[in-house]
């Protein structure tokens, strides 16, 4: 019997693999049509094999989509047709009613084969994932002995549990690559960038192997996969004399490798183990339904804590044991807070780590320069979102490097340096977590891009836009499908797909650009589930929650500060500066405590880069809190963000700083 | 259009059909009302609620249901019935609806009994008129000689079909 759900999640694979290979290469390329349009047949049999004939259907159709539009069209609307396709093929997968996905029982297997199977999986994903940090690394800096040698036990160990488990393809092609790396642990080859493409290639097949034996551990891999020999003979290339062009380079970066491989730097160690660390992390999957609850539960059981401490005979006991057997209690109670909040969120370093890794295999490809610099990697953001936003940056890097970087010569030219700067940062900014893809290439040609949707009938030709919606018109749907428009030196290719991707998340972007001095792409994603600091204020009977970062200052003004303009708008002088003041009490249509400023205190913030004043009673204190959607019946108030629990268990809302400012 | 109209028929036709079973019967201005016990989730004493602005007067805001933040709506507000002080027996009913993932809590004036209601205790509701349509009224059930008005609790909930029940009542003067 098949197992669909095997095969589904083998359907998903093949299909991301594809994406990802569209990805780093130009899907626009010579001679790449028909290699899209055949691994779409390919995932059409499988489909069709696999019971499901409509997705089959599908695939189908849009291989035979791919191959016609291929002969005819401009590059770029091609380009953007394979994106589309996928996209679609991703969603009619995903929408493959669950009960077809349902697994049937399970053959009669030896369930110790899978375990150690699964076993395997687990540890050579962490050696994977390892390997291909270390390799970066050595990228940048090749006489990082330590790393060398972290990477030549990693292989080791993934040939010694393939070779347990006889997988013979895994096993060779980690020989092979162990025996590269013996060689250049014992200097006899200097690890040149070609060498680090070759065994970044055998990491991808490795992490092929491990996608097959994950979805289906017992199956009979498909032959694409068994067949090794192209690979084993570049890796075995790179050791055979003579013809391998970083041979000769060796000899002169001999003397300076072993001075430095005596004494590795100590900064560097650290890294290495740092890094080593990360990947050798042990885990264990968790449903997240579970872990919501636990979060809930130890939430209940602090306000629970609470309601004991406040209690009327608790607050007047003379018993100084019992005060401190509770305080005891409380300090327990709030670790295993922290440490629960901080389960669910992960760090946006690895999904980093594969950015830079593209922007390597891209430039190489295109023969462009660029260095990549990633800033926040320690940013902690929801496991979901985290998955959900690797294809949008993706796209986006893409597109940095592919339209917004310009060729070494023509940055010098330009006056620019050759090698082109992509940065990629996180961070969190008004509620919000902000990621920024930035590089220093040409930027944006609004003239361009504005004529072009004149032309494409997406806006009247008397349009008066600024910029920012002048750029946003390439992530409409249509846009770059008429030309490339790379061509013509806008920007477009693949825009309305991360579009898509964010609309999903509920996020949205932004582009800042100067002509000629590169691009800013700003993602704003939602933090449902993240956790903010948050500063819990007093108005009336009601408190509200404002994010800490958005906050400047908070003073209580004296008489005279608080002016009005014209009786309606009031301002307040602050040093020198005069500032906007909203009361949120009258936003909120709240009865406060005072409307006297001298009464109240104000918290000086901002919105759109502009600060402003927010007027409240009293300020109750710092919490962090974990921000709760209020769901879609509250979906649309202005200056709301969400809603938190505070310390007695009550509900406080999250104030939006900007929507209030905007109502 | 013709199969539209058959599909309503038909779901009106179950709704019939499956009225009977237990239901939680509770008090909104002497009035008793009663809710198919199995939207019901929990029934909680009233708790400090916390407003939430540019809302329907109805809603009263909302309120932290072991962790998850859930909308609080008064049915006295909600049927157009004059609001009274909280008293001790004022509860938070929390049902779960049908199409939305998401509890809401309903506060009544006090919460009375489960009872169990056969096909033969219930009673269409009565015509209210062409012009008049009461899709949230199950209908009509006698119990121990008091009726009780039975609700449709997703439809109540379901804000735009919403006409206030009072003045339904008094437009047919009917005694309860």
């Amino acid at each position: 019997m098949l197992n669909t759900s095997l095969v589904m999640s083998s359907l998903e694979q093949r299909l991301e693999s594809i994406a990802m290979e569209t990805m780093l290469a130009d899907p626009a390329g010579e001679g790449c049509a028909g290699r899209w349009s055949a691994e779409l047949m390919k995932f059409s049999e499988q489909a069709e094999g696999g019971g499901l004939s409509g997705l089959a259907k599908l695939a189908r159709e849009a291989s035979e989509r791919i191959g016609g539009v291929a002969a005819t069209a401009p590059e770029g609307e091609y380009g953007s047709l394979i994106s589309i396709e996928l996209l679609k093929l991703q969603q009619a997968l995903a929408a493959v009613p669950a009960s077809v996905a349902a697994p049937s029982s399970a053959s009669g297997s030896i369930a110790q084969d899978r375990e150690l199977i699964s076993d395997f999986v687990l540890e050579a994903k962490e050696h994977l994932a390892a390997i291909e940090g270390l390799l970066l690394t050595i990228d940048k800096d090749e006489h990082d002995v330590e790393a060398v040698h972290s990477v030549f036990r990693s292989f080791h160990s993934i040939k010694g549990l393939a070779g347990f488990l006889e997988l013979h393809a895994v096993g060779a092609v980690a020989h092979e690559v162990e025996t590269v790396l013996g060689e250049a642990r014992e200097l006899r080859l200097s690890i040149t960038p070609a060498v680090i493409d070759v065994v970044l290639a055998s990491v991808d097949y490795l992490q092929r192997w491990i996608v097959q034996l994950e979805s289906d551990p017992l199956g009979v891999p498909p032959a694409a996969l068994l067949d090794n020999a192209s690979l084993v003979s570049r890796i075995q290339h790179l050791l055979s004399p003579g013809t391998e062009p970083g041979a000769k380079h060796a000899a002169e970066h001999q003397a300076e490798l072993v001075i430095s491989a005596q004494p590795p730097p100590a900064a560097e160690v650290e890294h290495v183990v740092s890094t080593a660390k990360q990947g050798q992390g042990k885990s264990v999957k968790i449903d997240t339904a579970k872990l919501d609850y636990l979060v809930d539960m130890i939430g209940e059981m602090v306000i629970a804590q609470s309601v004991v401490r406040h209690d009327r005979v608790m607050v007047r006991t003379q018993s100084q044991q019992l005060t401190r057997k509770l305080a005891q209690m409380s300090s327990v109670t709030a670790e295993i807070q922290r440490t629960v909040m901080s389960m669910r969120m992960v760090p946006i370093g690895p999904l980093f780590q594969k950015m830079a890794r593209l922007v390597r295999d891209l430039t190489r490809k295109i023969g462009k320069n660029a260095e990549f610099y990633p800033f926040g990697e320690e940013v902690e953001l929801d496991r979901n979102i985290v998955e959900e936003l690797a294809d949008p940056l993706m796209h986006m890097i893409r597109n940095s490097v592919d339209h917004g970087l310009e060729t070494p010569a023509e940055r010098v030219a330009a006056g620019k340096n050759p090698v082109g700067r992509i940065e990629l940062r996180a961070c969190h900014a008004a509620g919000q977590i902000l990621i920024e893809v930035s590089d220093d290439g040409r930027g944006l040609n609004r003239t361009k891009i504005f004529n072009k949707a004149v032309a494409n009938g997406l806006i009247v030709p008397t349009a008066n836009l600024t910029d920012s919606e002048c750029f946003q018109l390439i992530f409409r749907p249509g846009f770059s499908t008429a030309e490339q428009v790379s061509d013509v030196s806008g920007r477009g290719v693949g825009m309305d797909v991360v579009n898509k991707h964010l609309q999903k998340l509920r996020g949205n972007v932004e582009i800042q650009s100067t002509l000629g001095q590169g691009a800013t792409f700003s993602l704003k994603l939602p933090l449902t589930m993240a956790i903010i600091d948050g500063l819990v204020v007093g108005i009336g009977s009601e408190r509200y929650v404002i994010p800490i970062f958005a906050i400047k200052e908070m003073m209580r003004p004296v008489e005279g500060m608080v002016s009005t303009v014209e009786g309606r708008a009031e301002v307040v002088m602050i040093r020198d500066n005069i500032l906007p003041l909203v009361r949120l009490h009258e936003r909120f249509g709240i009865k406060p405590r005072s409307v006297k400023p001298e009464e109240s205190v104000l918290v000086v913030t901002e919105a759109n880069g502009r600060p402003f004043c927010l007027m409240v009673d009293e300020l109750l204190g710092k919490q962090e809190v974990v921000i709760k959607s209020l769901g879609d019946r509250f979906r649309n108030i202005s200056g709301i963000a969400g809603a938190a629990i505070l310390g007695d268990g009550r509900v406080g809302l999250i104030v939006d700083v900007k929507g209030v400012f905007a109502a | 259009m013709q199969s539209n109209g058959s599909s309503v028929l038909e779901s009106s036709e179950t709704r019939i059909k499956n009225r009977a079973g237990k239901y939680l019967t509770f008090q909104l201005a002497r009035e008793e009302y009663g809710i198919g016990v199995l939207h019901v989730r929990e029934i909680m004493a009233l708790q400090p609620i916390t407003a939430v602005p540019q809302t329907p007067a109805d809603v009263k805001g909302v309120i932290n249901l072991r962790g998850r933040v859930i909308p609080v709506t008064d049915l006295r507000i909600k049927f157009g019935l004059p609001e009274t002080q909280h008293t001790p027996r004022t509860s938070i009913v929390v049902v779960q609806l049908d199409n939305d993932a998401v509890q809401v809590g309903v506060i009544v004036d006090e919460v009375s009994e489960v009872v169990n209601l056969q096909q033969a205790d219930i009673q269409d509701t009565p015509d209210f008129g062409r012009d008049i349509s009461v899709p949230y009224l199950l209908g009509m059930a006698k119990v121990k000689g008091t009726v009780k008005i039975l609700l449709d609790i997703n439809r109540v909930l379901d804000a735009s079909e919403l006409k206030t029940i009072k003045t339904l009542l008094e437009e047919q003067e009917i005694t309860i």
